[in-house]
């Protein structure tokens, strides 16, 4: 038996969802302007979509494109990020570049990125690894560099060398704090994905987006917009599981609030 | 070394029977200057030499600031003293490692790991195999009385259990030298006095050189066999107090004894004379 408040915090994401086709759709109604469809047509047209072998085909290569601008993205940034947490000298390195490229949208980069690269893959990946490196470099900085001394004095004690203090305390205490900068690289990859897409269009989400406004088909706007979404919130919960798994042990001041999980 | 003249009675009856015991710390002339951002350099110790033989509890007291943890620290091996040395088996200490163990007020657990990982974790850094490691660690943990909180995570136990896991930690890979820095400094005066009983009983079983820094005077009698005050800021050796009361020694008895009262009365006199009065009860 689940009681009354708990009933209400659980079915708020959904209800706040359910909120928002509703405005949608009464504005839609009043503007009834060809641009603006309705919430229902939108929603109509996500079945065409995802129905279609071709839409599907760009969507998944969107994903993989993602997949892989993050993961090479976090399997560089975890150790730099580490790194300057715990050197002065790496830190006093990295820092200020860090500080000019973080306010820079990484999309912006995206038309000289192609002149290097062409509108192929390589330059969206490479665009979706900026995107996701600097929150990742950010947080496992100062994850790392919150490391209390102590416990790597402890670590010390028992014989620990500092290449085994690094990987053994300093990753998993900084953690916490590294998955999440990893959960905003996450959503940021997302992000520049879809941007990157409208800037070399070829294929992907953002592709089909774009092409569908070009060809006045709002509906499928629309409808790409909600798929695109609903991969965010689906890509935010799964991370979200495996992240309240990796560090159940932490402390609660760590938690984030929960969007679907 | 000096001693109190209103001690001398006391002296006079022999402690029992401690054989002449090698040194095991030696801290030669050491003096630890810090420089602080902009201003004038911090001088923490000025030229603190100091014995600490095999198998003694010593205490180092003093105000905060006097550098006592400071002193600690060098002979963990974790701060490297401007001048002198340290010394331990008659080799200079160079760093950290496993033959001094650390149990620190903040107790720094690894919080990702259990209380069975936190004990297992310096066995198994050691090479003891797995099995044998846990076999150890169980006992261990099951000593500082924590049986059947194996599997928990630090964050769910209380400061005293962190404690006493912090202390089971150490005492896992089994360092010749225990170095305690203010370790119930934390703890509310109940958990504190437990802990104090649990250490002594635990230290009389198999009687490891222990250094233990604290700013309590009750504390340092209680437990030590010698008592180092020191000044404050420049930390100084003001003088060193042996400290011969019988053991075992029972709380409830030594308050009672009053050879243990005039021990605490003369130090915290000997504490008033010098520096402020943080340290008055």
């Amino acid at each position: 038996m689940i009681s009354g408040p708990a009933l209400i915090s659980r079915s708020a994401p959904l209800l706040a969802c359910l909120g928002l086709l509703a405005i949608w759709q009464v504005a839609a109604l009043i503007l009834n302007t060809d641009s603006f469809p309705t919430a229902m047509e939108a929603i109509r047209a996500i079945p065409s979509i995802l129905g279609d072998k071709e839409s599907l085909i760009n969507i998944l290569a969107s994903l993989r494109r993602m997949t892989i601008g993050f993961s090479f993205a976090v399997v560089v940034s975890i150790p730099l990020g580490l790194m300057m947490g715990r050197s002065r000298v790496v830190a006093s390195f990295f820092n200020p570049l860090l500080m000019v490229t973080y306010p820079v949208p990484k999309a912006a980069l995206m038309p000289i990125i192609m002149l290097w690269l062409g509108v192929g893959e390589l330059a969206k990946i490479l665009v979706i690894f900026l995107g996701v490196s600097l929150p990742v470099i950010y947080h496992s900085f100062q994850g790392a560099k919150a490391v209390e001394e102590k416990m790597l004095w402890s670590g010390a004690a028992m014989g620990l060398s500092a290449a085994q203090r690094m990987i053994r305390i300093v990753l998993p205490a900084a953690l916490p704090e590294i998955l999440t900068g990893c959960r905003t690289g996450l959503v940021l990859a997302l992000i520049t994905m879809v941007t990157s897409e409208m800037i070399a269009r070829q294929s992907g989400a953002g592709n089909i987006l774009f092409n569908a406004l070009d060809m006045g088909q709002y509906d499928t706007v629309y409808a790409m917009i909600i798929i695109i979404g609903a991969m965010g919130i689906g890509l935010d919960a799964a991370f979200e599981r495996l992240r309240g798994r990796l560090v159940k042990w932490s402390e609660p001041g760590f938690d984030i609030p929960l969007s679907f999980a | 070394m000096k001693v109190l003249p209103s001690l001398r009675g006391v002296q006079a009856e022999a402690p029992p029977a401690r054989k002449q015991a090698a040194a095991m710390i030696e801290i030669d002339h050491v003096s630890q200057i810090f420089q602080t951002s902009g201003r004038q350099d911090h001088l923490a110790l000025s030229d603190i030499s100091l014995t600490i033989e095999d198998g003694a509890f010593v205490s180092i007291l003093g105000p905060s600031g006097c550098g006592k943890s400071t002193l600690l620290y060098i002979v963990g091996g974790f701060v490297t003293p401007t001048k002198g040395t340290a010394r331990m088996k008659g080799k200079a200490i160079a760093g950290p490692g496993p033959d001094r163990g650390p149990v620190f007020q903040e107790f720094a657990l690894f919080p990702w790991k259990s209380v069975l990982g936190n004990v297992m974790y310096g066995p198994r850094q050691q090479g003891v195999k797995s099995a044998e490691a846990e076999a150890q660690s169980r006992r261990l943990i099951e000593m500082v009385g924590l049986k059947g909180f194996e599997h928990f995570y630090p964050k769910e136990l209380s400061g005293g259990m962190k404690q006493r896991v912090a202390l089971a930690r150490t005492l896992a890979y089994h360092p010749a030298v225990l170095l305690m820095d203010e370790p119930f400094g934390a703890l509310d005066a109940h958990t504190r006095t437990r802990l104090q009983n649990d250490l002594l009983n635990i230290w009389e079983r198999d009687r490891k050189t222990v250094l233990f820094v604290t700013h309590s005077v009750d504390e340092a009698v209680f437990l030590s066999d010698k008592v180092v005050v020191m000044t404050r800021s420049p930390g100084r050796i003001k003088q060193v107090v042996d400290i011969n009361l019988p053991r075992p020694r029972r709380r409830a008895e030594l308050l009672l004894d009053p050879r243990y009262q005039k021990y605490v009365v003369d130090i915290e006199r000997m504490i008033d004379d010098t520096s402020e009065d943080e340290l008055r009860p």
